[in-house]
Formats: structure tokens, sequence, C-alpha cells
């Protein structure tokens, strides 16, 4: 079945202040704030308070839009989308709704070309706190959130499939932390809303989902809800549903007859916006090297693997890693470990290689001790897995584990195991070949993988003659 | 000055004409300052720290602004005594400060009769004050709320260009129109106040960047070889001619101090009502998007959804025409009609600016009545509907949807009441139509 998914992103940017006053903007605190500590008279909305643009949120929507290829406005307004909602300081948002900042783009994703509909910029609301859950008596408002910079990404209905919808947030998410708009490990947030139709079918929006990971569950979990009332026979009607990420499944929000009209105007408060070829020149200038540039010098000069080189790219700070380590060890080497072992070691402890608490030096001398044959793969392995944990220097690690080479006498576990599988020795005499592999893995099991595999078989045939 | 029997008879002025929604405990003077004589009312659409603003309306009763407006602030930087906010129809939805949720004042000349509005509180007060009493009024403007009043109180109401002072801190009726200004006695003290609340601010975007001006200064320079254009369109069908008589009355005193005038054509400014009431409509219907009951103002038991708590308060508070402009402003604004009401009215907007800025390539000013009728009764005010009403913005809609400043100047009386003379001029010009009311004034 023909599916087809458009997707909108609410993407919170870093800027030291807020996007409508002076308030330091909480994205960059190390910790939460206590609720409403970072909120102003023109955060709560006041009677008598005016917005005043932020002009680092111009330029870091300017970078962006250059990153998405996009055709920039030569001038912009900012509008007011009205709406009755307790998170709304103002009942309505200030946004951009006729003219945008940047329209026309596109990014590749995974060989494909994904037009980018529009950039704009707007302001977050506040944050309800629902107490006792969604169906609780009190629900608190926190207004720190109240003007947080957004800015939103739009595509075209390009994607066919979950996994393209994901590759393109992950290959997004990117593209911001190369900018440096946006700090994934911060509290910053990135927010989705999918447009989603299966052939047969009207077009559903699925809100809230946040991150890159929920967005293949969402979608996957829409097309099969999708799928099955069309198998029946039944309607698909257009309607706004929720991404519950607890349930793991969206639910209905509202039918289009309940569609939200918003009746935008402009938002006289604020004055119009020159987009300069000034600014866009220094925009241009200020853009560092982006991650497809990256990968392609990364191949070419490094002469990484194709698939090695996009692994390490895809993070900002595992690329940067990359080059400094490939100064001191075998780049190839540098690049494999990177994309391997150590993406898998933080990916399953939900870290940045910045929060891992992780050294470059460590992992240098973790490498060389490997280059030069002192350590093993596996123990290896194990080495950036303690250090994670530890958060200690490779040689400390080695030593308390036991995990080098050295501290090892492999005749003495290779006459062991032969003592105690007698009938395998006999049958390798015998000329079964199977039954060297066999010993050869008893022996790496009594060592934990500190051995050497070649090694072992060498002690082995040596013993056995 | 002694402040506790100023504030008695400010409450003994207030029991009869209702021109205060509330008066502050008087402060002691400043003795240093450009306005360290006077006493200063501010429109309650204007925020005071520490003191309730209410705009007028029910809704935000009790709300006290935390924070200061940048022209209250200017004013006190000078010496100025804040005595209370002065009464003003809701948000400014009205023509005669009838739509108050605190009391209806009343124009002193005839206690019968409308202050005019919105801002009737701040030109009756200013009427009523005896001479000895230095005072001006800040008043506010959207479409015609501080000339209107000045006009049927017969005092002087000074509307500047659109970003000349800063509106941070002001209730917002209509952003892109809203305007705040002097009400006084004379033309001098209106420029006094200007030079004090005129300049850039930073808390406001739509604020022009320009450098501070005494426009008390070239007051007395007369008006020889001005020139002034009277649109015959404003003196036309739909006005009293007792007021056109008094108005041309004065046009002729201009003459006769060496102006010249010359009558011209601004036909765009039939369209200019609707376009007004469209957007400002528009705007307001946002503005007013965030009284709920949640935040500030009026509250009530919450019992039922966010949504129906909401309408509650709204439905409680809100008078009957900030819930007629509510229902105009979101319709005119809606998908559907959005392009046939809201962004056309943006382009007839548009069409009058250019109009009015062909003609100051010409003129000097621009004279015209600044009402098309003196002070109503009250019980003629009644009579009126909704639409009859916005008729009477008809003269001043104009010059505020193009931005331009404008000034009415008592230019004499018709059947006993006080008629306004309004001169207007090009955007920044405000020294030419000052001057210009100086003569007026002089030549009485």
């Amino acid at each position: 079945m023909k599916v087809k998914i458009g997707l909108e992103s609410h993407i919170q940017l870093n800027t030291k202040s807020k996007i409508f006053c002076g308030c330091a903007n909480p994205v960059n605190m190390k910790e939460e704030p206590e609720p409403n500590t970072v909120a102003c008279d023109t955060c709560l909305g006041l009677p008598g308070t005016k917005p005043r643009a932020n002009k680092a949120v111009v330029e870091m929507a300017l970078k962006v839009a250059l990153a998405l290829n996009c055709r920039m406005a030569k001038e912009t307004y900012f509008s007011r989308k009205t709406y009755f909602y307790p998170d709304m300081n103002k009942n309505f948002q200030i946004t951009q709704y006729e003219i945008p900042i940047a329209e026309k783009g596109s990014m590749e994703s995974a060989g494909k070309k994904i037009g980018i509909r529009r950039v704009h910029m707007e302001e977050d609301p506040a944050k309800l706190v629902h107490i006792g859950g969604l169906g609780g008596k009190h629900v608190l408002v926190d207004y720190n959130r109240a003007g947080i910079p957004l800015i939103e990404i739009v595509t075209e209905p390009d994607f066919t499939s979950p996994e393209e919808a994901r590759l393109y947030l992950q290959k997004l998410e990117s593209i911001l932390e190369y900018l440096g708009v946006y700090d994934s490990a911060s509290s910053a947030v990135m927010k989705s809303d999918a447009n989603i139709s299966l052939e047969g079918g009207m077009r559903i929006e699925v809100k809230n989902i946040t991150g890159t990971k929920d967005i293949e569950r969402a979608l996957k979990f829409e097309i099969m809800r999708q799928g099955n009332l069309i198998k029946r026979g039944m309607e698909v009607k257009r309607e706004t549903r929720m991404w519950n990420p607890d349930l793991g499944a969206t639910q209905s929000m509202r039918g289009k007859e309940e569609e939200a009209e918003y009746g935008y105007i402009f938002e006289s408060d604020l004055t119009m916006l020159e987009i300069s070829t000034g600014m866009v020149s220094a925009a241009k200038k200020s853009l560092p090297e982006l991650p497809d540039q990256r990968f392609r010098r990364f191949v070419k000069q490094y002469e990484l693997p194709e698939k090695v080189a996009e692994s390490v790219i895809s993070e900002l700070d595992l690329a940067e890693l990359f080059e400094q380590i490939a100064k001191r060890v075998s780049p190839k080497l540098a690049g494999t470990w990177i994309s391997g072992y150590l993406k898998k070691t933080l990916n399953w402890h939900n870290l940045r290689f910045r929060e891992s608490g992780l050294r470059k030096e460590w992992v240098i001398s973790l490498l060389k001790m490997f280059e030069s044959g002192r350590i093993t793969d596996r123990n290896a392995e194990m080495v950036i897995r303690y250090m994670v944990e530890e958060k200690r220097p490779p040689e400390k690690i080695i030593k308390k584990h036991s995990l080098g080479k050295a501290a090892l006498d492999l005749d003495a576990v290779v006459k062991k195991v032969l003592e105690k599988n007698k009938k395998a020795a006999e049958d390798y005499r015998k000329g079964e070949k199977k039954a060297l592999h066999f010993l050869v893995g008893q022996c790496m099991k009594e060592t934990r993988g500190q051995a050497d595999a070649n090694e072992i078989k060498k002690s082995i045939l040596r013993l056995l003659k | 000055m002694d402040y506790r029997k100023l504030e008695a008879r400010l409450r003994t002025l207030d029991r009869k004409y209702s021109f205060f929604v509330t008066i502050a405990r008087p402060q002691r003077l400043r003795d240093k300052g450009k306005l360290s004589r006077f006493l200063v009312s501010v429109k309650d659409c204007i925020c005071v720290e520490g003191l309730q603003s209410a705009a007028g309306s029910r809704i935000l009763e009790g709300y006290i602004p935390p924070f200061q407006s940048t022209v209250v602030a200017s004013v006190l930087g000078e010496g100025a005594t804040i005595i209370g906010k002065t009464n003003q129809d809701e948000f400014g939805f009205g023509t005669f400060s009838v739509n108050s949720g605190y009391g209806i004042p009343k124009n002193p000349h005839d206690p019968g009769r409308s202050c005019g509005g919105s801002s009737g509180g701040a030109a009756g007060l200013t009427a009523a004050l005896p001479d000895d009493i230095l005072h001006i009024a800040l008043g506010q403007s959207t479409g015609g709320s501080i000339s209107c009043p000045a006009s049927f109180c017969g005092v002087v109401g000074l509307t500047p260009t659109y970003g000349l002072v800063s509106r941070y801190g002001l209730i917002d009726y209509a952003n892109s129109l809203d305007k705040i200004g002097p009400i006084a006695k004379t033309v001098k003290d209106a420029a006094l106040v200007l030079s004090v609340i005129a300049g850039f601010d930073p808390r406001d975007s739509t604020s022009i960047k320009r450098e501070p001006e005494d426009y008390t200064k070239g007051l007395d320079r007369g008006v020889k070889g001005l020139k002034i254009g009277v649109p015959k369109e404003y003196l036309g069908k739909g006005v009293d001619p007792r007021v056109a008589k008094s108005v041309w009355s004065g046009i002729k005193k201009l003459e006769s101090l060496g102006a010249e005038y010359q009558e011209i054509s601004l036909p765009s400014t039939k369209h200019a009502l609707s376009a007004y009431y469209i957007i400002a409509c528009a705007e307001a219907s946002t503005n007013l998007a965030k009284f709920c009951g949640m935040r500030y103002g009026a509250s009530e038991p919450v019992r039922d959804s966010f949504n129906e708590y909401f309408s509650r308060v709204r439905t409680k508070y809100f008078g009957e025409e900030a819930k007629r402009r509510i229902l105009l402003g979101t319709y005119a604004r809606m998908a559907g009609y959005r392009d046939q009401y809201y962004l056309k009215a943006m382009k007839v907007r548009t069409m009058v600016i250019q109009e009015f800025k062909k003609a100051f390539k010409k003129f000097d000013v621009l004279a015209a009545p600044t009402m098309p009728i003196t002070a109503p009764r009250f019980s003629e005010i009644e009579k009126m509907s909704p639409i009859h009403q916005y008729t009477m913005d008809i003269l001043t809609v104009a010059p505020n949807l193009a931005g331009i400043p404008t000034l009415s100047v008592p230019c004499g009386r018709a059947k006993g009441m006080p008629v306004g003379l309004h001169l207007m001029g090009d955007h920044l010009q405000e020294e030419k139509i000052l001057r210009t009311g100086k003569s007026l004034e002089a030549g009485k």
C-alpha cells in the first residue's frame, strides 16, 4: 500500500535569550530551573507588555534556511495565531504565516531529495503540568517555556516509509547540531507533527512526536491502524491524532469539523523584518562545514569506507573526536572503533560522547594498545564499556579487570582445557578439524576473552604434538 | 499644594462627573523637571505601576501592573504628580465614553451631554479643573479617541505620529493604530508634554529612532505663508452646519493671520471608516483573547473545563460593545472572509496613506472639523444604533489610519457647546500643527 508522509518539526533554538523578551533561554541551563523563575511580564503576557524580536533567532533561522537550500524572503513578518488554550499567555501565539523567513528548500536524505516547504520562527507556549496525570484535577502552568524560540521546518509529503522519515529527522538533527543552533544533549526539544495518508484514505495529522526515535514507531502504528481500517472496508476520516509514547499508540484529538481556525493577522507590535543581502551573506560566511561536506572529506582524506564515514559524521561530537584521534592512530582504526564499539556503548547508555565523561586521550591510548597488539579486540571493547561506567583511564581499567594480554600464562590454561576435554583432543588427533574450533572456544571462555584466538590455536597445536 | 485637599476636591468632582476610574494617593511633588508644577491624569488603559489599570473594563478590575509604562516613567522623571486613572470607553471602544465599566463621564459644559470618547474622562477633567490647577491628561487614540473628547469638551488634544511616543505599557486596543498623546488646556501645555513623552524606546519595536525635540520652541512663529488644505469631504453632508460654520470661521482666522487655504479632495475618506473598523476590530479581537480570568483581573470559581471557564468569565465581565467588536473582528479575520475583509482593509489603508502623502506635498496642514457634531445628549446617544455611532468617527479615522499627527483645537461654539477644529500634519510634522493651533488659540 502506498504511503505519503510529510513532517512539521519544531526545534527549540539555543539562543542566549528568549525570542520576544530579555529572559535567559532555559534550554541552555544545566539544571531545569524552578517553575516560573525564568519568566518576566512579557512571558506572562501581562496587559501593557510588548514583544521585541531577538535578532539572534533571525540569524539562526537564516543559517538553517541556508543549510536546507531555501529561498530567503526579502521581507518577513510575524503573525498572530489565535486559539484559546491555558498554555498560551496571550491566547495567541506569535508565529509566521503569509511570508515565512524562508521557503522552497531541499535536503538529501538517504539518497533521496526531500522538499522543504518552509522554515519559520515562532514562540513556544508555556508548559502545562498535569497534577495526577491527564485526567487529574489540577493543571499547573510553567511560564519558563513561554517564549523559548522555535523554528518550524515543514517538508513536502515526500516520505514513503516511516524509516525515511526517521532518517530525515536524524539528518536534520545532525545538521542543526553542526550549525550550533540546537543541542540534543541539552534540554532543548525537537517535536514533530506528521501528516500521513495511505492510498484510499484521508490525510491524518499525528501530533506530539518527540525526538528522532519515536517517529518510526508512531508512523508504523498509524500505517497499521489505517491499513486495518481500509482492509476492513472502513473509511479513514480526516482527523488530528496525538501520539502517546507510553501507550505506543495514537489517539484521536479532533475531527475535521473541529479543525482549529486560527484567524491569522499580522503582529503589528513587531515591525517588518528586512532580510538584506548583507545578512544573508553574513549567515553564509558563518556556516560551518555541514555533515554532507564532512562526509565527502572524510571519505577522501581518510579513506574511510562510506558506511563508517556516515556513521562518524552523523554526530558532531564523534566527527570531531575522530579527527583528533586520526592524528595519533590509523584513521581506519579510529573510524571503525568510533562507528562501532564506541557508538554502540554510548547508545546503550543513551549518552553523547560529550556527556559520557570519556576523554579523547583515553580512547587514543586504548587504540594505541590495540594497534600494538597489547590488548585483544574483545577486551578493548570491554575497556570502552568500563571507561564509560567507571570514568577512569584504560590503564587503570585493564589492571583492575586484568584485561591485558601479558598477565596470562596461556599454556597453563590450554593444558587445563585439554585435560577437561580429552575426547575432543582425541578427536582432533584423529583428524576431526571441528574439534579444534571447540577447544579454542573453550579456552576463550576460560580466559574470559583476554587471550587472542590465534595464540590459543598455536598453543593447542604445540601441546597436542 | 495640600494633597489631602486636592484629593478631596478630585473626589467631589468625580462624584459629580465620573471622570476617574481610580484616584491615586497624592504623591509629593518633585521640585525639578519640566512638569514639576503639573498634575498628570492618566487614561485608564495606560499602565501605572502599582495603580489599578483596567482600561475601563470590569474584566481587568484588580489588575495592578508590576511595571511602569514608558510615558508615565517619562512624566514622573520630569517631576509630574500622578493623580489617577481617567475614565474611558472599555478598551477604547466608543465615541461617547458610555461604554465604560466604571460609570459614564459627564461633560462639564453640560452634564446631560457626553464628554466624547474614548478618552472622555481625560478631556472632561481637563475642562473641569480651574485654571489655577496646572493639569495635563495623558490620553490615547486609536481612531480619534483624543481628538473627539477634546473637541466635545473644548480643550486641546494632540494625537502624535504613530511611533513617536512609546506604547510600552499601553493596554492595546489595536496595536497598529494606538497612539498615546496629551489632552491639555492649551497648545503650549500639549507641546510641553509631547516634548517629554516623545522619543525612541527599545521596548516598543514600532517606536521611531529619532532625536528628542522641544516642541514648545517654534510655537509662536505664526502661520504666515502656511498652506492649508481644506478637504471638501470633511465639510459636506453629515456635518452639522453650525459646526461647519464655526470651523470655517477658524480657517478664516488663520487666513487673516497670513495663512493661505485651498479646498481639496480626499476621496479615500469614504472607505476609511470601514477599513478602520475592520482593522481595529480584527486586532482588538486578538488583543482581548488574553482576558480569560486566568492570570489577572476578574475571575470566577473554576468548576468546568477551561473552555467553559474562559467563556463564563468573558461573558460576565466584557461589556456589550467589547463583545460586538470581538465578534466583528473575529469574523473579519476568519479563513474565507480574511481576504475580502482584513486583507482588503489593509490595502485601503495603504491607499489612504498615499492620498495624505500626496496632499502633504502641496499643503503644510489640512484643516477640518474634528467631529461632525457637538457633544450629544445621553438621551440622543441611546437612540443611535452602533453603526450610527461608528459613523460619528468619519472625520478622525482617516488620519488615524494613516498614522499622521492631528491636533484638535477649540474654534468656537455651536449652540453653546464647544467645537473643535482638526489640524492634520504629515508624519512627524507635529511642529506645524502645533504652531497653527497656537495661532488659532491666540487669535481667539
